[in-house]
């Protein structure tokens, strides 16, 4: 309790308060603190009564009451707390009056007609150093020169002008222009001066002032000292000069006429000048106290809650509706979400999800993070970006942007430091990037020599495409998207070419498995997709930004269900929560395998089985470099050989290459060939994209289907074709820094792609001497090349449909 | 001044309002019990305010709406609370500070089962929602679509300035007269007397009762300092308002 407040209210109030106190504040123990000194309070009080020196007007007139209620609230009323106002100097008028924002009154004590010498005894009680006064120049001497004081300036306000108070401005006190001139020769009687006082003497009533700025106080600083025009008097005082001279004038006229009263938010600014907060108002009501009311029952907190739970509604249906494949739905489900209260974790966790299962990773990313902002410690969250990353990591190894997939890897790692993906990734990379930082020498060198090469198997190979286009008219089946199903698992593992190795055996498999199911075909297919987009070149990247926009709710159907194809989250997630970490692959990976094996029947799962195992075995052996090599150059060997083979008509091959698929290790090499392969047109139908958003859903959906049935029978036709594409590659890469003609470009559609991918390829897992020119030419793809893409996409459109 | 005809509501329930102090002993446990219940609601509308974040004038503009549309009608007939409701919503929009109908519910809903969980978005949201709407409309048509009042808040801030000028600065720094006469408003808004005296008489007795609360002397010439700011108020009127304040008070002890 405030001691020296409680004794001002208990001499103004005397005994009975005091008596009412004890009575009314016996439990309080600061009250009991205090009450001694306050006995001695109330004496004196007394003593002064009987002396006649209080004011008796107070005496009776207070209801006894008034007494019980500031007995009752003294807890209230004197508890340090209750005062919140800080003490703050008002703003000087002169930046108020061009907008008053509030009534400037004048003083009251005008209207009250206090008397003169109550007045004067105020003024110099309350005057301080550093106030400011208003005046008039009445005497100049050699000294200084006298003032008239007129009013005050700055915070307080009185109305002193008939006070007959003159104050000394000493020339030492008036700040010099030029050290030659007399600073008094500036200033002439009848000058209105502002002035700061320098000092009270209030015994003989002196008053000294300064025009030194630094003698004002800190408050009121900004203001200027010395002579100013009549126009800026101060408007209290202009006021109380009209009201003194009108005596009909009343106060709440002149309130009323005020501009600033009409103000509409006067309230809001008067109680910010005063000190009161309008958002926990002080209330005198016990049950009011704003101090207590809970956090959690306020508007804002509540609003909140519901919005959350109100969001995870949403997402619960969103997640729904991604369980049964419905991902438009579920995608507008998360934006609802989303819209209700932003920045929902789970929301975003969930979008970021479909994101990614779609494809978008950037997209994804960006949700993970948001998610992660607002609660970093969110599993999923966590789990999901250290996927996402290290899925974007190996997206970007491919496109030989190793520093920044390491940094991808090592963000990931992070996150989740057990992260086995990561880690693994990581390492490769490491490893990666030392070799090809010894490899890119040699290779340039290789390059040079193969150019003239190249140039033949070139001329073959547009010789094969003329051919293959006029057989294609006889089939019904488009080349364009086919191959991506089989290369599904491709991005999984761009380093390491032991796990590329493994793909393409589970590729083959698939692509047979694919004639069977359509369905499954159009799964895996749309999965394809999805690694393509990230997979291609720089360009790739903001075309990704365009593409992959997702557009708003009610929109999203057509585009959305265009590009993706059927469910695969929920069995992901699943696969996610439950044994991830023991896994060495990706996990979609996974999961198309998983969704492919359970359709598939007995016998073609024991051959993934097979193949698997055959894998592992491989990703030993193939782990030592030196043979890799080797192999890698006698493939680019007969690479001539093989295309003279790829001319040979289709059905062959494609029994050809069914009866190669089981034998030997020599075939497996051809098989990643073909993979390679596949994936090129992969990738190039991604490059696509946008191209094929264009159409209409059904075309595309049905050329995909088609593709991936088609693909699956021309294998092997692919493989041996891929070989003789191998020397295409270098002239296709010559193309395209020379900014290749469009001639070129029909002949060596899938080669310019085929070059990309089978350049990635190789040189992650082979070092062999034409990936790495392979993997350079891809980063100066040039824009040109979009055209040469863009014709052979129609191309293939124009075959997807054609025949069959 | 009390109507003994119990037909006409206005006539019973305004005087008791107006004097809740001078009740005599015929039918006064009724109105007793509705002075209680406006008590109730007001302090309902006052809470509710406060975790809207709604800012005083607006809170008390609410709360004459309450008084108005109660002056006139039986508080049998309507809900209290969906009154009080639809006033704080009313009153947001007639003093530009919007509440969404939604945060109101919520804090209603909160109030009255205190630790729920909040509502979810179903039938007995938009139920409730539509209700008070409706109940809007209502105490727009009650009061003759008459629904902007002069409020004593700019006169008691003025007031507050001028007399801060009378008073030693450092006296003034040290004495919370503005938290005290600030609260002493927005507490009379508990009852009816918001209505039944005028703006600048409630604003010169709340801050005539924080400056004795206080011990705070000021300077006196021919005038008292209330006489100057309001020139119709008398010692008397100021006594009537703060003896309704006051009771107020004593009446928060017999309701919570």
């Amino acid at each position: 309790m405030d001691r020296d407040l409680l004794r001002q209210c208990l001499t103004y109030h005397g005994e009975s308060l005091f008596n009412k106190l004890k009575c009314e504040q016996t439990e309080n123990p600061d009250f009991q603190a205090v009450v001694s000194d306050l006995c001695k309070a109330t004496c004196e009080r007394s003593e002064e009564r009987k002396r006649g020196c209080t004011n008796c007007k107070s005496d009776g007139q207070d209801s006894p009451l008034v007494e019980q209620f500031i007995a009752r609230k003294a807890d209230i009323l004197f508890c340090p707390a209750w005062k919140t106002a800080t003490h703050q100097e008002e703003e000087h008028e002169q930046e108020e009056d061009a907008a008053e924002p509030y009534a400037i009154m004048p003083p009251v004590e005008l209207f009250m007609a206090v008397s003169f010498e109550e007045r004067r005894a105020m003024l110099y009680r309350d005057l301080e150093k550093g106030d400011i006064v208003v005046g008039k120049i009445n005497n100049i001497r050699e000294y200084g020169f006298f003032l008239t004081l007129l009013c005050t300036a700055g915070g307080l306000k009185r109305d002193i002008e008939d006070l007959e108070l003159s104050a000394l401005c000493h020339i030492r006190e008036i700040p010099s222009t030029g050290s030659h001139d007399d600073p008094l020769s500036y200033y002439q009687i009848g000058d209105f001066i502002r002035a700061a006082v320098k000092d009270i003497d209030r015994y003989q009533e002196k008053i000294t002032v300064s025009l030194l700025q630094p003698s004002l106080s800190p408050t009121l600083e900004h203001i200027k000292l010395g002579v100013f025009p009549r126009e800026e008097l101060p408007i209290h005082y202009s006021r109380s000069v009209c009201a003194a001279a009108d005596s009909t004038e009343t106060y709440e006229c002149i309130l009323k006429s005020c501009h600033g009263y009409h103000n509409p938010s006067v309230v809001e600014y008067l109680l910010e000048k005063v000190g009161v907060s309008d958002t926990h108002p002080p209330s005198m009501m016990r049950g009011l106290q704003s101090k207590l009311f809970q956090e959690e029952d306020f508007a804002s907190a509540i609003r909140k809650r519901q919005s959350a739970s109100w969001a995870l509604k949403c997402v619960r249906a969103g997640v729904d509706h991604f369980k049964h494949g419905r991902h438009v739905e579920a995608m507008n489900e998360y934006n609802k979400a989303l819209d209700i209260d932003t920045n929902n974790v789970e929301a975003l966790v969930a979008r970021g999800a479909l994101y990614a299962n779609k494809g978008s990773i950037l997209k994804a990313i960006t949700d993970f993070e948001l998610a992660l902002e607002s609660c970093p410690d969110h599993r999923n969250a966590k789990k999901y970006l250290c996927q996402t990353l290290v899925e974007r990591g190996k997206q970007l190894e491919e496109q030989e942007k190793l520093v920044t997939a390491e940094g991808l890897y090592r963000r990931a790692l992070s996150l989740d430091d057990l992260n086995p993906d990561a880690q693994e990734a990581l390492n490769k990379i490491t490893d990666t990037i030392q070799v090809s930082i010894r490899l890119r020498e040699e290779a340039l060198a290789k390059e040079q020599e193969k150019a003239t090469s190249s140039q033949i198997s070139a001329e073959k190979l547009r010789k094969i495409l003329k051919e293959e286009k006029r057989m294609k008219k006889k089939r019904k089946r488009s080349a364009s998207s086919s191959s991506s199903s089989t290369t599904s698992s491709r991005n999984s593992s761009p380093s390491s070419s032991n796990s590329s190795r493994r793909r393409s055996k589970k590729k083959k498999k698939r692509r047979r498995r694919s004639e069977r199911g359509s369905k499954r075909n159009r799964r895996i297919s749309s999965k394809e997709s999805r690694r393509s987009e990230g997979k291609s070149e720089k360009d790739r990247r903001e075309e990704e930004e365009e593409v992959e926009w997702y557009p708003a709710p009610p929109n999203t159907s057509a585009t959305f269900l265009n590009q993706k194809g059927g469910p695969r989250f929920g069995e992901r997630d699943e696969e996610e929560v439950v044994g991830k970490a023991a896994e060495d692959k990706r996990i979609c990976q996974l999961y198309s395998l998983s969704a492919a094996s359970e359709d598939e029947e007995s016998d073609s799962s024991r051959r993934e089985k097979k193949g698997r195992d055959r894998e592992e075995s491989r990703r030993n052996s193939l782990s030592r470099s030196p043979e890799r090599e080797e192999r890698g150059s006698r493939s680019s060997d007969r690479r001539d050989e093989s295309s003279e083979r790829g001319k040979q008509g289709n059905g062959k091959d494609q029994r050809g290459s069914d009866s190669k698929r089981r034998s030997s290790s020599d075939e497996n090499r051809q098989r990643k060939a073909s993979c390679s392969s596949a994936e090129a047109e992969y990738s190039r139908k991604s490059n696509f994209n946008p191209e094929y958003l264009g159409i209409s859903g059904s075309a595309e959906s049905r050329m995909r289907h088609d593709s991936s049935q088609r693909n699956s029978f021309d294998g092997g036709r692919y493989e041996n074709r891929v070989r003789q594409d191998i020397p295409v590659v270098e002239e296709a890469k010559g193309e395209k820094d020379r900014k290749g003609n469009v001639e070129n470009s029909s002949s060596s559609r899938s080669a310019g792609n085929r070059k990309k991918s089978e350049g990635a390829v190789n040189h992650n897992k082979q070092s062999s001497l034409t990936s790495v020119p392979g993997g350079s030419a891809k980063k100066d793809l040039p824009s040109n090349l979009l055209d040469i893409f863009n014709q052979i996409a129609k191309f293939e459109k124009e075959k997807g449909v054609g025949p069959k | 001044m009390e109507g003994p005809s119990f037909s006409l509501p206005v006539t019973r329930i305004r005087p008791l309002w107006l004097a809740p102090g001078r009740r005599g002993s015929a039918g006064d446990a009724e109105s007793d019990r509705e002075l209680k219940t406006h008590f109730r609601v007001c302090r309902f509308i006052m809470e509710t305010g406060v975790k809207l974040g709604m800012r005083s004038v607006p809170v008390a503009t609410a709360c004459v709406l309450y008084h108005r549309f109660f002056e006139r009608v039986k508080l049998q007939a309507y809900e209290p609370y969906l009154v009080a409701m639809s006033c704080v919503y009313l009153a947001g929009k007639v003093e530009e500070q919007h509440t969404r109908t939604r945060d109101i519910i919520n804090v209603s809903h909160r109030y009255f089962n205190s630790g729920s969980a909040p509502l979810e978005c179903d039938k007995e949201f938009w139920d409730l929602r539509d209700s008070v709407v409706q109940c809007e409309l209502l105490i727009l048509r009650q009061l003759n679509f008459q629904v902007s009042f002069e409020h004593p808040h700019k006169y008691l801030l003025h007031y507050l300035l001028s007399v801060k000028s009378l008073v030693n600065r450092h006296a003034w720094s040290r004495t919370p007269i503005a938290e005290t006469s600030w609260a002493l408003l927005r507490d009379c808004y508990h009852g009816a007397l918001c209505i039944s005296h005028t703006p600048q008489h409630i604003a010169v007795a709340t801050l005539h009762l924080a400056l004795n609360s206080y011990g705070v002397e000021l300077p006196v010439g021919e005038k008292e300092w209330w006489q100057v700011l309001c020139v119709d108020v008398t010692k008397a009127d100021i006594d009537s308002v703060i003896s309704d304040l006051l009771q107020l008070y004593d009446m928060e002890a017999k309701c919570i």
